[in-house]
């Protein structure tokens, strides 16, 4: 049972998360039906699912918040402000009570009694609103089999917007058994005829099961332009009497409709009563729409299915190794020159390639889903803040691995929430500098070469240089007569500690934050840039690597043990030898005029020291914005390297960031680079002391 | 070694052991722990972990930690003979299923044995931590000993073990 629930949690999470983008992109765009239809079914869906597993508080709960886009999905109601608000309210509170399903915190319960009150009020308050609309007394089940009595008449200026009223009369017709009685306004001479006016009007009776819902439909794009009666009575075969035909076609062409005791009378008289199947006929309606629900979600199970991700880690472990088994037989065939094995290798080869890009595809994600949640955060805040935002994204489609999306959502949340705090200004502010009212704040994704870039950029105030110097200096990061460039000082934005923020809200403001945003990003294997100019705005770009378990890497030999070193990170490689290393006092090479300092790995993986009179391979990365040199024994080549943990015994050796496959089975080590310069400034000043 | 279960006394349940080697001395654990058996593949060293953690190897696509589990007991470091070989063990630590390769001389049969057969350790003249004795097994006229290994190779207690290695080498002599 635990297992179900946490399926339905899953499930509803998504939904909900469908939920959120579908009710956002409805506020834009107040009138779209198909987003309507989208909540709608979303809702409808959860319910569905939660009262599967009994969860009844959720299910009345959004079955209650589903009659409202009901009624707004028929017309009956119109979606305002205040019912956008309280639903998204709703929302937050369903998904806290996913979790607390027998809402066992009094604060949810609380929360959950004054929603359904709210939602309670928006229903009674539209549902009187419209009754009063329609005529009908009658208050019979909407589904059954009657007479229905339609009064259509449209305004004199009908015809000016292109409608042909015949055609609703034909639509109408097209419902069931029928008789129309068409009636003018008043007669007219010849000379105050004009043939641009409607002046008829149409009376319709029909015998249908179609709700009353539907029939208006007929009408839906004249309903501003004529007015529209409708009498439903519970009898049926009235159309067929003719003694009930002659009385209505009575009035035909005049400018008078039957006298209505006239007609419930003769009604009376001819119909046969519908007998009370009505709840029945209702039960059967209901499920159908259910089953209309249930095919649209059939047709989504086919686009994408639910796969556990530990699945999908296996299959990346069978592809890679099949990678690597196909890698031996590529060195087999190189020995043996068989040329019917070299086509089947050659297809191989061609397969697993193929097959690895496809299971390599399969974890990403598009950025997109993080977006959409962005969104909420962005119009929420702007209430908050008063201030007018308008938040664009860009390269949605750019997809990125999940576990990195994830990651990546607490940084970019607080990135946002900082623009949109400090970054835009006041509507006021902004006139005045002569910047449009709304700011914008726009998230791009994009690809380029091995990397993905996710900027965030606000045309807001920007970062004034001077004061982010100012401020490094007075905390004591920076020194008066040091020079920088202005690169360099944005990064002490990232520094512990740090904000210029004149005032702390509780948004943001209080210097914590910047530092762990970096952190996170560069546990990620990426990196932040901040670019500013002060009152045209800031941009900040991360770069990500594309995927976290493939990588590019050279291939390096230390003492006799594999080793790759990310290409991202190396600059160039050279050859030194080992004596101007061993005797160096400042532990500094000149390389091209260049100083760059170097770490003697062999004295930090602790094995036997260079040997004088041997040359090794300097390998010149970049930490940061830093060179430094690693030297290595061999550089062995270019390799893809597909990197795997080395587990939990390792989590001291954390300079080691995992392991890779090599094409004879064995095993190489991938190194981090900003990981093992820490070390060796550790151990530098442990010396010192 | 007898294998035949015997009728008498069938209190617990029959289950199947291996039984291995580690210089002279016998262990067994259960089968149910064990994944597989390998031959000593090339292993590779991570650079300054602690001695007992011999490197890591290629298990099929999987990057595999190797223990050598006679440093882990005290002993002498494995010297590889033909018939040193890679027990894939897989281990429970705190709710978790780590998977372990442990170096050991030579693995020596599989049997199975009554539970209730196995005794209790005795509490002293043992020189492995009471804990990773589950219990000993009699035969004829020599002991064998049933190890805990979810304990023994727990990786928090591998880090313990890296800290006090040196004691415990000077206790073990």
């Amino acid at each position: 049972m635990e297992e179900m629930k946490d399926t339905y949690i899953q499930e509803a999470n998504e939904l909900l998360e469908n939920l959120e983008s579908s009710l956002l992109s409805l506020e834009d765009n107040p009138n779209d039906n198909s987003n309507i239809e989208q909540v709608f079914r979303v809702m409808h869906t959860l319910k569905g699912n939660s009262s599967m597993f009994g969860l009844t508080k959720i299910a009345e709960f959004v079955h209650d918040l589903e009659t409202i886009y009901d009624k707004i999905r028929q017309g009956e109601m119109n979606l305002s402000k205040e019912i956008l608000n309280t639903t998204l309210a709703s929302f937050d509170h369903l998904n806290r009570i996913i979790h607390d399903s027998e809402l066992q915190d009094p604060k949810n319960i609380e929360n959950h009694q004054e929603l359904i009150k709210k939602i309670h009020t928006f229903i009674q308050k539209e549902s009187t609103a419209t009754n009063a609309n329609v005529t009908s007394a009658t208050t019979m089940e909407n589904n059954a089999l009657r007479t229905v009595q339609v009064i259509f008449q449209p305004n004199e200026d009908l015809f000016l917007d292109g409608t042909n009223p015949l055609f609703l009369i034909a639509d109408l017709t097209s419902l069931g058994k029928n008789c129309v009685i068409p009636h003018f306004k008043r007669v007219q001479t010849l000379d105050e005829y004009n043939p641009t006016f409607c002046i008829t009007y149409w009376e319709v009776y029909l015998e249908t099961k179609v709700p009353k819902e539907e029939i208006m439909d007929v009408f839906v794009f004249v309903e501003g332009n004529a007015k529209i009666e409708m009498n439903e009575f519970p009898y049926v075969n009235l159309i067929s009497n003719r003694e009930f035909i002659t009385t209505v076609n009575s009035v035909i062409f005049k400018d008078a409709l039957i006298d209505k005791v006239i007609l419930t009378e003769q009604i009376e008289k001819v119909g046969e009563k519908v007998s009370s199947v009505t709840p029945n006929a209702k039960g059967v309606i209901v499920q159908d729409a259910d089953a209309a629900v249930r095919i649209e979600s059939k047709e989504k199970v086919v686009s994408s299915i639910r796969v556990a991700s530990d699945k999908l880690d296996e299959l990346m472990n069978l592809v890679s190794e099949l990678v690597t088994t196909q890698a031996s037989l590529t060195l087999y065939n190189e020995k043996n020159e068989t040329p019917e094995l070299e086509i089947i290798s050659e297809n191989i080869e061609k397969l697993s390639r193929r097959l690895r890009d496809i299971a390599f595809g399969m974890t990403l994600v598009p950025i997109n889903n993080m977006f959409s949640r962005f969104q909420r955060l962005v119009r929420d805040m702007s209430e908050t803040l008063g201030k007018e935002i308008q938040f664009v994204t860009e390269g949605g489609e750019t997809e990125l691995d999940k576990s990195i999306i994830e990651t990546l959502t607490d940084p970019l949340m607080h990135i946002i929430r900082n623009s949109l705090d400090h970054g835009l200004e006041k509507p006021e502010d902004r006139m005045f500098l002569g910047k449009p009212r709304k700011g914008t704040v726009k998230l791009k994704a994009f690809y380029s070469g091995i990397s993905v870039y996710i900027q965030i950029i606000d045309d807001g105030k920007g970062i004034d240089v001077e004061a982010v110097r100012n401020k490094a200096i007075s905390k004591g990061f920076l020194k008066e007569e040091d020079v920088l460039s202005d690169k360099e000082i944005f990064d002490f934005i990232f520094f512990p500690g740090f904000s210029t923020a004149a005032v702390v809200t509780d948004i943001s403001g209080r210097g914590v934050g910047m530092d762990v945003v970096k952190r996170n990003i560069t546990d990620l294997k990426g990196s932040i840039v901040v670019e500013s100019a002060v009152n045209v705005g800031t941009t900040l770009t991360i770069k990500l690597p594309l995927s976290l378990s493939i990588i590019d890497g050279l291939l390096v030999e230390i003492e006799k043990v594999n080793y790759i070193i990310p290409l991202s990170v190396v600059n160039k490689c050279y050859e030194v030898n080992n004596a101007d290393m061993l005797h160096n006092f400042n532990k500094l090479l000149v390389l091209e005029e260049k100083q760059v300092p170097y770490i003697n790995i062999r004295k930090e993986f602790g094995y036997q020291d260079l040997v004088e009179d041997e040359k090794s391979q300097l390998i010149v990365v970049s930490d940061g914005d830093h060179e430094v040199g690693i030297c290595v024994d061999y550089i062995v080549g270019e390799y893809q390297a597909v990197v795997k943990p080395i587990g939990k015994y390792y989590k001291n050796q954390d300079f080691i960031s995992g392991a890779t496959i090599l094409g004879d089975g064995s095993i190489a080590l991938v190194m981090d680079t900003h990981k093992i310069v820490e070390l060796y400034t550790e151990h530098v000043k442990m010396e010192v002391r | 070694m007898k294998t035949d279960v015997t009728n008498e006394n069938n209190l617990g349940e029959t289950k199947s052991f291996l039984s291995f080697r580690l210089g002279e001395e016998h262990f067994t654990i259960p089968v149910m722990k064990i994944m597989e058996i390998l031959e000593v593949p090339k292993i590779t060293k991570v650079p300054q972990s602690p001695n007992f953690l011999v490197g890591v190897i290629n298990l099929r696509g999987a990057v595999l930690p190797v223990i050598d589990t006679r440093i882990k007991f005290g002993m002498t470091q494995m010297e590889y003979t033909i018939n040193t070989c890679i027990l894939v063990l897989s281990v429970e630590v705190n709710d978790e299923t780590l998977v372990v390769g442990a170096l050991v001389d030579s693995v020596s049969e599989v049997f199975e044995l009554n539970e209730s057969k196995i005794k209790p350790s005795p509490s002293i003249a043992t020189k492995y931590r009471a804990d990773y004795i589950a219990g000993m097994i009699q035969e004829d006229d020599h002991f064998m000993m049933v190890l805990n290994i979810d304990k023994v190779f727990s990786s928090m207690d591998l880090e313990s073990m890296a800290e006090s290695k040196e004691v415990k080498v000077e206790e073990n002599k």
